[in-house]
C-alpha cells in the first residue's frame, strides 16, 4: 500500500493514550500520522493535511461525533472510520448514515484496525482494478455477472445479486440497512417490509454461497446495523 | 349490608300501628270482661287489665303501655263497674282501683319499656360488632395497601349506601388514593381533606367545619398520628347523621386506620428489604470487581512491567508469552466489564429492549462469529431449522445471552467434545438448546446457577465473574421467556432457552 507517497492517516481521539497506541502501529505499518484531540481540530486537519483516511472517536468533549462527519462529509470524500463504544449503537448507526465508512468498537484489534483502512482504502481504487472479488471460495466476478462457489457457477435471483454487488463494491466495509434498501430498492426508509424482504434475500444468499448457511463467514451480520462482506478469512 | 338502615326506616314507619293495636286489647279484654262480669268479682277483672298492660309495655313500648292503662281504667269504668254505661262510680272502693290500675300500668309500662330498650340497644351493638368485625375480617385478607382501601371502601359504602374515597399523603400533599366514581372529587373536597388530615378532626358536610362541603370527612387516626382521610358522600339528600350511624362511622374510621397503618408499614418494610437486598448486591458486586478485575490486572501489569525493565535481557520466546499473557488477560477483562455493565443494566430494569423481527438463526451465527476466535476448531453441531419464523428479539441482547451460553458450554467442557446448538418450534415458542459434553452440574446448583455472583463447578482454571447467567435470565425474562439448565442423561449439561414467538403485528 505504501507507495512513494505515504498514505496519511489523521487520528481524531481525546485520549492520549489511544492516540498513542493508535500512532505507534499505524507508522509501524508505514502510514504518516497526525493527531487531533477534539472537533475543531479535527475539522481544521481534515481539510489543511489532506488526509486519506480519518479515524474518529465519537465521544468527543467538545463536539458531537455526528455532526464533526456530516461537516467532514461537506467538504471531502475522505474515508472516516468511527471508534465507539460497544453501547452506543444508535450513534454509530447515525454516524455511518451521516457518511462515516465503517467504525471499530473498543477495545479493538490492531489487525482489525489495519484491515478496516485497507477496506475503506480499497473502495477508492477505480473499478476495474477489482472487478473480480475472490473471498475463500468464493468468487465474483462483477463485470461477467458471474459468481462461483468451489468453481461451480451459482445461480441467483436478480434481488440476491444485486444484494451481493453491493457488498463486493463496499467489500469489507459495513453497510448499514438503509444504506442497501436504497441502493437495491432505492428506498430512503428502513421501513419494516423493506427489511423482512432484506433479512429473507440475505438468508437465502446465505443459503446459497455459503459453506454453512448457519454461521455465516462471507456475509456478515453486524447486529442492528447491517451488513459486512468479509474480505479476508 | 343495608339491613341495618331500612330496619329504622320500617320502625319509623310502624309507630302509629301499636296504638291501634293498645284499643284492640282492650277493647277485646273489656268484651271478654263483660262476658264474665256477673260470675266474679270485677275487682278480679283488673288483673286482666294489667296483664294488657304489662304485654303493651314489652311488645310496642311505655307510650302505647300508658295509653293502655288509661284506656283500661276508663274501660273498666264504663263498662264493667256499676252503674254500668257511665263514668260514675256508686262504689268509693273503685276509686281506689282505678288509681292503683293506672299506677301500676305507668310503672309497669316504664320497667317494661326500658328493658325493651336495653334489648334493642343490645340487639344494635351486636349488629354494629358484627359490621365492624366482617370490615377486620376483610382487611386482614387485605394484602396490600391497594387492597386495603378497596376493603375500606367496599365495606363503608355497603352498609351507609354511599359513595366513599380515602385520601393518602403523598410527597406531603393529601390525595385520593382510592376512590369511588361518584364521589364528588375536586380542589375544594380535597382542601377539606387536607384540613382533616393536618388537624386530625372530623370535618365537612353534617360537621361544625366547613359544612358546604359535599363530603363528610374523617381523619384515619391511630395511636402513632393521622394517616389518611376518609371521605363519604350521601347520594340522596341526606339531612345528617344520627348518633348511632355516626358512631360508627367513626368505629369503622378507627379500624381503617389501623389497617392503612399496617399496610404502609408493610409497604415501608418491603421497600427496606429491596433496598437491603440492593445493598447486599452491591457490596457482592464490590467484592466480585476488586477480585475479578484486579486478577487480570495484575497479569497484564506483571507481564508489561517486566518487558519493560528488562525487554533486552529477555529472550523472544518469553517476550512473546509475556505479549500473549497480557492481550489474554486483557480480552478478559473486557468481556468481565461488558458483564458488569450489563449486568447494572438488567438490575436497574433500564435494560431498554429495542425488539424487531430477527432470524433465530441469524443471532446464533453473529454469536458464533463473535466467538469464532475462542471457539478456533472446536465441533459446534447446529440444528436449526431452515423454515422458522421471524422472532421479536431485541438482537443484541438476545447475541448476549447465546454468547454467554456457548462461553460457558466451552469452559465447563473439554476442548475435543462436540457442543450443539438446536433449535425447535413448539405451539407458539421456541426452544433453543446448548448441549455440551462437559462436567454436568451438580443437581443442587440446577437453579442456583443462575443467581449473581454464582458459580456451580469453581476450578481455578475457569475464568468467569458468575455473572454470565443470571445476566441471561435478566434477558430472557424480559422478552418473556424462560432459561432452565438440566443434566443430560449420559454425560454434560444442556441448556435451554424457550422464547415466545410473538407473531408480528400488521
Amino acid at each position: 500500500m505504501a507507495g512513494p507517497e505515504k498514505m496519511r492517516i489523521l487520528i481524531v481521539d481525546d485520549e492520549k493514550t489511544i492516540r498513542r497506541f493508535l500512532k505507534a502501529t499505524l507508522v509501524s505499518h508505514g502510514y504518516d500520522v497526525f493527531e487531533a484531540a477534539n472537533g475543531a481540530e479535527a475539522l481544521k486537519y481534515a481539510v489543511s493535511s489532506h488526509p486519506d483516511v480519518i479515524i474518529l472517536d465519537l465521544g468527543l468533549p467538545d463536539m458531537d461525533g455526528i455532526d464533526i462527519t456530516r461537516q467532514i462529509r461537506e467538504r471531502s470524500k475522505t474515508p472516516i472510520i468511527i471508534l465507539s463504544v460497544r453501547e452506543d449503537e444508535s450513534d454509530k448507526i447515525a454516524a455511518l448514515d451521516a457518511g462515516a465508512d465503517d467504525y471499530l468498537t473498543k477495545p479493538f484489534h490492531a489487525g482489525e484496525m489495519l484491515a478496516r483502512i485497507r477496506a475503506v482504502m480499497r473502495r477508492l481504487l477505480p473499478q476495474s482494478e477489482w472487478s473480480l472479488f475472490t473471498v475463500g471460495n468464493l468468487t465474483i466476478d462483477i463485470a461477467q455477472h458471474r459468481v462461483e462457489v468451489n468453481g461451480c457457477p451459482v445461480h441467483l435471483t436478480p434481488t440476491e445479486y444485486a444484494l451481493l454487488k453491493v457488498l463486493v463494491l463496499n467489500a469489507g466495509k459495513i453497510m448499514t440497512h438503509r444504506q442497501i434498501l436504497k441502493e437495491i430498492w432505492d428506498k430512503t426508509e428502513d421501513v419494516e417490509e423493506a427489511l423482512h424482504l432484506l433479512r429473507v434475500t440475505v438468508s437465502n444468499l446465505r443459503n446459497k454461497i455459503e459453506p454453512d448457511p448457519d454461521r455465516p463467514t462471507y456475509i456478515l451480520t453486524e447486529p442492528c446495523v447491517g451488513y459486512r462482506l468479509c474480505t479476508d478469512m | 349490608m343495608r339491613k341495618f338502615i331500612v330496619k329504622k326506616l320500617k320502625a319509623k314507619q310502624n309507630k302509629i300501628v301499636p296504638y291501634f293495636m293498645s284499643i284492640a286489647l282492650v277493647a277485646v279484654t273489656t268484651f271478654l270482661g263483660s262476658l264474665i262480669k256477673g260470675a266474679i268479682e270485677p275487682t278480679n277483672i283488673v288483673i286482666f287489665y294489667l296483664l294488657i298492660v304489662v304485654m303493651a309495655a314489652v311488645w310496642w313500648g311505655r307510650y302505647p303501655a300508658i295509653l293502655t292503662s288509661l284506656l283500661s281504667v276508663l274501660a273498666f269504668d264504663y263498662f264493667l263497674v256499676t252503674p254500668y254505661l257511665t263514668f260514675a262510680v256508686s262504689d268509693i272502693q273503685y276509686v281506689f282501683t282505678f288509681i292503683g290500675l293506672l299506677a301500676v300500668g305507668l310503672v309497669v309500662s316504664a320497667l317494661a319499656s326500658k328493658t325493651r330498650q336495653q334489648a334493642m340497644d343490645a340487639r344494635g351493638r351486636e349488629e354494629q360488632t358484627a359490621i365492624l368485625y366482617r370490615l377486620s375480617k376483610d382487611l386482614a385478607a387485605s394484602d396490600s395497601l391497594e387492597a386495603v382501601l378497596h376493603t375500606i371502601r367496599m365495606n363503608v359504602g355497603g352498609i351507609f349506601d354511599c359513595h366513599v374515597a380515602v385520601f393518602l399523603p403523598v410527597d406531603h400533599k393529601i390525595t385520593p388514593g382510592s376512590f369511588d366514581p361518584g364521589f364528588p372529587i375536586d380542589e375544594h373536597e380535597n382542601t377539606i381533606a387536607a384540613w382533616v388530615f393536618g388537624n386530625g378532626k372530623p370535618a365537612g358536610w353534617d360537621t361544625d367545619t366547613l359544612p358546604a362541603a359535599k363530603g363528610h370527612y374523617l381523619p384515619l387516626k391511630t395511636s402513632q398520628g393521622v394517616f389518611g382521610v376518609l371521605g363519604v358522600f350521601f347520594k340522596d339528600d341526606k339531612a345528617g347523621l344520627d348518633p348511632g350511624e355516626y358512631n360508627l362511622l367513626s368505629a369503622l374510621a378507627s379500624q381503617a386506620a389501623v389497617a392503612v397503618q399496617r399496610a404502609k408499614l408493610t409497604e415501608i418494610s418491603r421497600q427496606m428489604e429491596l433496598i437491603r437486598e440492593r445493598e447486599k448486591l452491591q457490596t457482592a458486586l464490590l467484592n466480585s470487581i476488586s477480585h475479578d478485575l484486579r486478577t487480570p490486572l495484575v497479569s497484564i501489569t506483571g507481564a508489561l512491567s517486566s518487558l519493560l525493565q528488562d525487554f533486552s535481557s529477555i529472550d523472544a520466546e518469553t517476550r512473546k508469552e509475556l505479549l500473549e499473557t497480557a492481550y489474554e488477560e486483557s480480552g478478559h477483562l473486557n468481556q468481565l466489564v461488558g458483564n458488569l455493565l450489563d449486568m447494572t443494566r438488567v438490575e436497574a430494569g433500564a435494560l431498554k429492549m429495542k425488539t424487531k423481527p430477527c432470524e433465530l438463526r441469524d443471532v446464533i451465527g453473529a454469536s458464533l462469529h463473535l466467538l469464532k476466535d475462542k471457539l478456533e476448531k472446536r465441533d459446534i453441531q447446529i440444528h436449526i431449522p431452515r423454515v422458522l419464523p421471524e422472532m421479536l428479539l431485541d438482537f443484541t441482547l438476545m447475541m448476549r445471552v447465546f454468547v454467554n451460553l456457548i462461553d460457558n458450554a466451552m469452559k465447563y467442557s473439554a476442548p475435543g467434545t462436540p457442543i450443539e446448538i438446536t433449535a425447535k418450534l413448539l405451539e407458539n415458542k421456541v426452544k433453543i438448546e446448548v448441549k455440551d459434553r462437559g462436567l454436568g452440574i451438580p443437581e443442587e446448583d440446577l437453579v442456583r446457577i443462575f443467581d449473581k455472583f454464582y458459580r456451580a463447578v469453581k476450578p481455578r482454571q475457569i475464568t468467569g465473574t458468575g455473572l454470565g447467567l443470571s445476566i441471561c435470565k435478566g434477558i430472557v425474562e424480559a422478552h418473556g421467556g424462560q432459561i432452565f439448565a438440566e443434566n443430560n442423561p449420559d454425560k454434560g449439561a444442556t441448556l435451554t432457552v424457550i422464547l415466545p414467538l410473538k407473531v408480528k403485528e400488521a
